[in-house]
């Protein structure tokens, strides 16, 4: 009886032993996968502020109206030819 | 331990002595007679010399464990830098005004670079776009150190980490970019090449804007993986973001119309501001000449100068309409009193005041319209020192701001107690004090909004600040019918009309004191005006300082560039027209007021 159950409690030691030996290959896995990730947010975060620093440059109020004067022939508007419409009025 | 072995044998080979019949072996001389204490002495030894090794063992273990300990986490403990960014600065829409972005610092140790073959020198100097002759120059030096460039963007890096170049390394940096440039930069200001706030915004904002990197401490393996996180040593702060008051399209509006201004009227420099009647927000602040935050190789400090906040100046005719308003609030006078202006001077202790033409007989709205000096000042003598004074006072006059920007200047009110009456008659008509333009423009919130006056902000206001009543109601609205009728074809400000709008406002121009003296030849002209009248929106003051082509007064030169502004202004921020008129009537010859 006694050579039983150590038998059996020396194997749940070696089974948990080894589970622990797992569990930390595993956890130092997804650590090495969350590093990755964390530095992938990190450069995603850095596009980003280029990106909107590439549409603040691109949407220059100076940049749009040269184009539209050269490129597009548009000219200011002026309150003669504009028709102005009230909400409400008949 | 036994006693030598005395036995004898007779099959020994040993050698005999023959004398004594005896094998040689079994000499008694040669029978070892070691005491018994030096046994015992050895084990003693030996034992003692374990127990040593394990008191130590366990000394170590137990009581000392911290040298150890260190010493080995110095051997697999790393220290990982964590990065803080600085805020970046909005406007109100949510547009970059400013960002940085990472960018890399190359450095170099001179020996080693200096040993690789010349071209690829000469490919790292295109790189850095610095002559080749320049960068064997900084490598020329026995420091082991030495920065080749700083604020290099990151496509150039790359472009240097492949030609692999012995003893050139990068560090990690951040670079500030200004995407709307020239434009915005007098409000935004900029940072230095250690990211810190030097102007403007940058600077007063540098504590919330400031990123404060952190670090942590990780287990690293034989790869160079993080194997285990220690947690975090010093937690990172990031940079809070800022968002302004100002709108890019207003700024953008007022920047080209000051521009224009300055460059039409040959003027030595210019500035506008744009204020929002309702929330005290700064909308726009342009300044003219200006420089670009991205490139200050060339900065001077003729661009540095923020001409709206830091510069002050002698408010000349703009200061009457608050001069009449005191008159008009303690019921001194009525809009239809009539003063007599003939014959188009008149003497203070002595001192002669004159206006350009004589006026004749005018009313309170006529002294306004027509900007007469002589009226101005007959009202102020109504009025007594103490009261004016603190009109000014109340208006923010002489007092130091708290806008929240640095180096706003408080202008120049002496106390009322040491005004002769010449400087007091002075006053009424602008000179002998002295307001920055937007000190200016604010005061002229009491009568965009019915009285009272609200702080001025620079960053995004979310809720109307509470007021302080300065005056009624009722003199606001009599004030701006005034101020609608200098903003006329009879006015000092006809060039100030707007086709669609109706706007009011008061022109002002000042000699300015070249060498201790007020100069005829030098003049700088203003405009302050409130539009549209029917429902005030925005106040826009704008200065030209030294017109030196055939136009020089306020009416003539500042009017017509607060006229452009205005009119894009309210049509970029969607005000509905308030006024029919669509063709504007400019005078032959403009009515100009007096200085």
């Amino acid at each position: 009886m006694s050579f039983k159950l150590n038998a059996l409690l020396a194997a749940l030691l070696v089974g948990c032993a080894l589970s622990v030996v797992n569990a930390r290959y595993q956890a130092r896995h997804l650590l090495i996968e969350l590093e990755r990730l964390q530095q992938h947010a990190r450069q995603l975060d850095i596009d980003w502020a280029q990106l909107q620093l590439d549409q603040s440059t691109l949407g220059k109020n100076e940049r749009i109206e040269e184009i539209a004067r050269t490129n597009l022939n548009m000219s200011r508007l002026s309150p003669a030819r504009t028709q102005y419409l009230t909400e409400g009025a008949p | 331990m036994t006693r030598p072995n005395q036995r004898a044998t007779p099959r020994s080979n040993a050698r005999v002595a023959a004398s004594k019949g005896m094998a040689f072996t079994k000499s008694p001389v040669l029978a070892v007679r070691l005491p018994d204490w030096r046994s015992r002495m050895v084990l003693f030894v030996l034992f003692a010399a374990f127990a040593a090794l394990a008191v130590r063992a366990v000394w170590l273990q137990g009581v000392s464990t911290q040298f150890l300990q260190k010493q080995g986490k110095s051997r697999y403990e790393r220290t990982l830098e964590l990065p803080a960014t600085r805020g970046r600065i909005l406007d109100r829409n949510g547009a970059v005004l400013a960002s940085s972005l990472p960018v890399r610092a190359v450095w170099a140790i001179p020996e080693d670079v200096l040993k690789s073959p010349p071209e690829k020198i000469r490919d790292l100097s295109r790189l850095l776009e610095m002559p080749e002759a320049d960068l064997r120059k900084k490598l020329d030096s026995d420091r082991t150190f030495v920065y080749l460039k700083r604020q290099v963007e990151m496509p150039i890096i790359a472009e240097i980490e492949k030609l692999k170049i012995d003893g050139i390394d990068t560090r990690k940096e951040y670079k500030r970019f200004y995407p709307q440039g020239e434009v915005m930069t007098h409000l935004v200001g900029f940072t230095n090449v250690e990211d810190k706030g030097q102007e403007g915004m940058e600077l007063q904002h540098q504590k919330t804007l400031m990123g404060v990197a952190g670090s942590r401490r990780v287990i690293k393996d034989r790869l160079g993986h993080i194997a285990e996180d220690l947690g975090m040593f010093r937690e990172p702060h990031q940079g809070r973001d800022l968002t302004l008051s100002v709108d890019s399209k207003l700024q953008y509006i007022a920047f080209t119309s000051i521009k224009n201004a300055v460059e039409k009227f040959n003027a030595k420099a210019g500035a506008a501001v744009v204020l929002d009647v309702h929330t005290g927000e700064v909308l726009a602040l342009a300044n003219y000449p200006t420089y670009n935050p991205n490139d200050r190789s060339k900065l001077t400090g003729e661009q540095l100068r923020n001409r709206v906040i830091t510069d002050t100046f002698e408010p000349g005719s703009t200061i009457k309409p608050i001069t009449i308003a005191l008159g008009l609030e303690t019921g001194r006078i009525k809009p239809d009193t009539v003063f007599d202006n003939n014959p188009g001077y008149m003497t203070v202790t002595g001192k002669r005041i004159r206006d350009t033409h004589n006026y004749g007989v005018q009313t309170v709205s006529g002294i306004i319209q027509k900007s007469s000096n002589i009226g101005a000042v007959k009202v102020a003598q109504m009025i007594p020192e103490q009261e004016m004074w603190e009109m000014y006072t109340k208006i923010g006059y002489g007092q130091a701001p708290r806008y929240g920007f640095p180096g706003a200047a408080a202008g120049r009110v002496r106390p009322y107690k040491t005004w002769k009456p010449i400087e007091y008659a002075n006053m009424a008509f602008g000179h002998g004090l002295s307001v920055s333009l937007l000190q200016m423009a604010r005061s002229y919130m009491i009568f965009a909004r019915n009285g009272d006056i609200i702080p001025l902000s620079f960053l995004k206001v979310d809720e109307e600040p509470v007021g302080q009543q300065i005056i009624s109601p009722k003199t606001a609205a009599q004030v701006r019918t005034m101020l609608e009728s200098v903003v006329s074809p009879e006015g000092t400000a006809s060039k100030a009309q707007v086709a669609g709008y109706r706007i009011g406002g008061k022109t002002g121009t000042a000699e300015k004191i070249v060498n201790g003296r007020y100069s005829r030849a030098n003049n700088i002209g203003y405009f302050a005006g409130i539009g549209p009248m029917s429902k005030p929106r925005f106040i826009i003051a704008v200065m030209v300082d030294d017109p030196s082509g055939a136009l020089r007064t306020g009416g003539s030169v500042a009017a017509p560039t607060a006229a452009d502004l205005f009119s894009s202004a309210l049509r970029a921020a969607s005000v509905p027209p308030d006024s029919s008129i669509t063709d504007i009537i400019i005078p032959e010859v403009p009515l100009e007021e007096s200085m």
